[in-house]
């Protein structure tokens, strides 16, 4: 099943669907375990990555503060440097930009380079329904095309596919496929594959990691070398941004792109870190020959200022999801939205709507590992306490859950009711437990047919304080 | 009213003012770098050329290093290579002045840089201890697509150019016009996207190369 078609179920659906998937729960392990190891090791190599850490929040918090003075600053040197900057207040209007310059530039083809806000804003649909070939070139984004998948991950959109299964989908798509199913083969078929179709694009797409206010620059990040194959070759190079995404100056920058790298895959630094600053110069060897930037809010200037105002800190690098015990669980699909894990649990409903997406916010056992692991701080389990209060506050909780809450709360006043309704309740639990666990219930099949649970103590803790008090007095 | 207008807009209104006073607020961020150590790593004890070598020779990065004394030396040191990786192929040689003197013998050359390529020799204009990282600007006798067509990437890097942090490289280049395509660069291409294990050589090359010359004048 396809990640496209798992959007319609409900959540609770896509959840169980995902529990069950045996497989699905190994490849994300594999690839959230190794993360989150090597990104303790680099953090612990670091030993004042807290201090570091507390500048990159106060550097987005200073850029967010300041987004009018940074935003006309970076427009004012990226004009200079040559580029056209475009402004989209909607998801509609930033595609409706793009698909306008691919047709003014009469392309056929466009090679697009991972982008999470092209993503976000439809820009794969917009393309496909203005009729031009698009060709993700990230090898995860690619493997997510092929088989007419969608991320699953911010940094490894192809993480819920196992070896197996990328390598029967180049077996079937590409023109000369690999021989053997070791992984390397497999890199080098992608590798031929793409590399005509970087060659073949009229237009290049690519996002932005940072937008560098004091020169016009736009940096954009990867392992591959992938992003600079998509923006040199191509007669038009597009950069769609978040307008969240600006740092004062370069220097800014290497402090962010520090604190990003470690936390997204536990390296120093990515393979090639690369500013990009207009259109080709006279003389120039390469380049395109035009250069746009899209900056698009999309509910960004809602944020600024409010609740989610910290949500503006984020650096999208998947730290929070690959140490999120929920979507270790689930995996990124079973979230619905573009972006997955506590960070997409968070701006899910302020980008589709808290009454669609209600129980997101409620898929967190508010662990607080994620605001831990958090490169600059985003304290994500508040966050997340705040959309549920607003759910509650503007009637979106179904009544059954209005009920049961109502229940809990009389009990809670009247102690004798609810330590009698404790002590049945061990009771019955302890009926269907079995050497220390409970791997089966009737009405709790939710929960038992993915996982046990430990069988309760015999008695409830006030019944066993109790009974040490009175011992202690004889 | 047009987008822009709207979203700067929403921006001031957000953040409760109708302009801003540009100079307090760069002097805001000036201050936020001044204890320049509180944003980066302590760099181990030793000089920066040993420093930048063993970084980039770890296997997480995948770089190898040869150090020669001379610039007139390199091209002895690329045949190694070249004999080293059984590779006959002619070589993409980037038209900097420095490269274009050296007496290279009787190595066949391209014209230029092909989709194909299987070797391209650059010049690097810094390099970076702290992250092993090779520093590339685009220029008329410098293309970008040098260091990401080929298979096999080739880069001298004098050794006097070996800074310590990647700030030294802002504050360097802050000096220059800002190049159309600043390239950094740390090791050769790789991919962890499947099963996230690592391979070499996704889209870039899949050897780096660097020879170091540690002319001392
Ligand atoms: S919320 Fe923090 S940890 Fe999660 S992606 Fe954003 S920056 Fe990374």
């Amino acid at each position: 099943m396809t990640a496209l078609e798992t959007d319609f179920k409900p959540f609770k659906t896509r959840v169980e669907d995902a529990l069950a998937n045996r497989t699905l729960k190994v490849a994300i392990e594999r690839t959230t375990g190794t993360a989150r190891l090597k990104r303790a090791a680099a953090v612990s190599t670091w030993p004042n990555f807290a201090g570091a850490r507390d500048l990159g929040r106060r550097i987005k918090d200073h850029v967010t503060s300041n987004l009018d003075h940074y935003l006309i600053e970076f427009e004012r040197n990226a004009i200079a440097s040559g580029a056209k900057v475009h402004w989209a207040s909607t998801a509609e209007e930033a595609c409706e930009i793009v698909v306008d310059i691919c047709k003014a530039a009469n392309a056929k083809s466009v090679t697009r380079s991972k982008s999470m806000l092209g993503e976000e804003i439809g820009l794969p649909l917009a393309l496909e329904k203005a009729g031009i070939t698009r060709v993700e070139t990230d090898l995860a984004e690619h493997i997510v095309q092929l088989a007419g998948d969608k991320p699953s991950h911010i940094i490894w959109p192809a993480l819920h596919r196992t070896r197996e299964e990328v390598a029967e989908l180049f077996r079937k798509h590409h023109h000369t496929p690999q021989n053997s199913d070791e992984i390397p083969a497999m890199v080098r078929s992608a590798r031929r594959q793409l590399r005509e179709a970087f060659l073949r694009a009229d237009v290049g797409i690519s996002g932005a990691n940072f937008l560098i206010a004091d020169s016009g620059a736009v940096c954009t990040v990867t392992n591959e070398g992938n992003a600079e194959l998509t923006t040199t070759i191509p007669r038009v190079h597009i950069v769609t941004a978040g307008i969240e995404k600006l740092v004062p100056s370069l220097r800014h920058a290497m402090v962010l792109l520090r604190l990003l790298v470690r936390s997204a895959t536990g390296a120093d630094f990515t393979q090639y870190t690369t500013f990009h600053c207009g259109p080709k110069r006279p003389g120039d060897a390469d380049g395109p020959e035009e250069f746009h930037i899209v900056l698009v809010d999309n509910g960004r200037t809602h944020m600024l200022g409010g609740d989610l105002n910290d949500m503006l800190r984020c650096l999208r690098c998947g730290a929070c999801m690959n140490h999120c015990v929920v979507y270790r669980q689930i995996g990124g699909h079973a979230y619905g939205g573009t972006y997955p894990g506590p960070m997409g649990s968070v701006l899910t409903p302020e980008l589709d709507g808290l009454a669609g997406s209600r129980d997101l916010v409620h898929a967190c056992t508010l662990n607080g590992n994620c605001q831990q692991v958090c490169p600059v701080d985003i304290p994500l389990p508040t966050l997340l306490r705040g959309w549920r209060e607003k759910s509650w506050n503007e009637g979106l909780e179904p009544r059954s859950v209005r009920r049961a809450l109502w229940f809990w709360a009389f009990a809670a006043r009247h102690p004798f009711l609810y330590r009698m309704a404790t002590a049945v309740a061990v009771r019955v639990l302890r009926l269907f437990g079995e050497a220390g666990w409970v791997r089966s219930m009737p009405m709790a099949k939710g929960w038992t047919s993915h996982r046990d649970f430990p069988k309760p103590a015999s008695r409830t803790f006030m019944e066993q304080y109790r009974a040490a008090q009175r011992r202690a007095r004889k | 009213m047009t987008s822009r207008d709207l979203i700067l807009g929403k921006v001031r209104r957000a953040l409760h003012r109708d302009g801003v006073e540009p100079g307090p607020v760069t002097a805001i961020a000036e201050s936020l770098l001044s204890e320049p150590e509180l944003g980066r790593p302590p760099l181990p004890e030793g000089d920066l050329r040993s420093l930048f070598a063993s970084r980039v020779t770890l296997p997480q990065i995948g770089g190898t290093v040869c150090v020669v004394e001379d610039l007139r030396d390199v091209p002895a040191a690329v045949r190694i290579y070249l004999e080293e990786h059984g590779t006959e192929s002619p070589v993409a040689l980037q038209p900097d002045p420095d490269l274009m003197q050296l007496d290279w013998g009787g190595l066949a050359f391209t014209s230029g840089i092909s989709p194909d390529q299987t070797v391209a020799i650059q010049k690097a204009l810094w390099g970076i201890a702290e992250t092993g990282t090779l520093i590339f600007h685009s220029a008329p006798n410098c293309a970008t697509l040098f260091s990401f067509l080929p298979l096999h990437h080739i880069v001298v890097l004098e050794a006097k150019h070996i800074v310590a942090y990647l700030e030294d490289y802002a504050v360097a280049a802050g000096h220059m016009a800002v190049p159309r395509n600043a390239n950094l660069i740390t090791g050769p291409s790789g991919t962890t996207d499947i099963e996230g294990s690592l391979a070499r050589g996704a889209h870039g090359p899949g050897f780096l190369h660097i020879i170091i010359v540690d002319k001392r004048d």
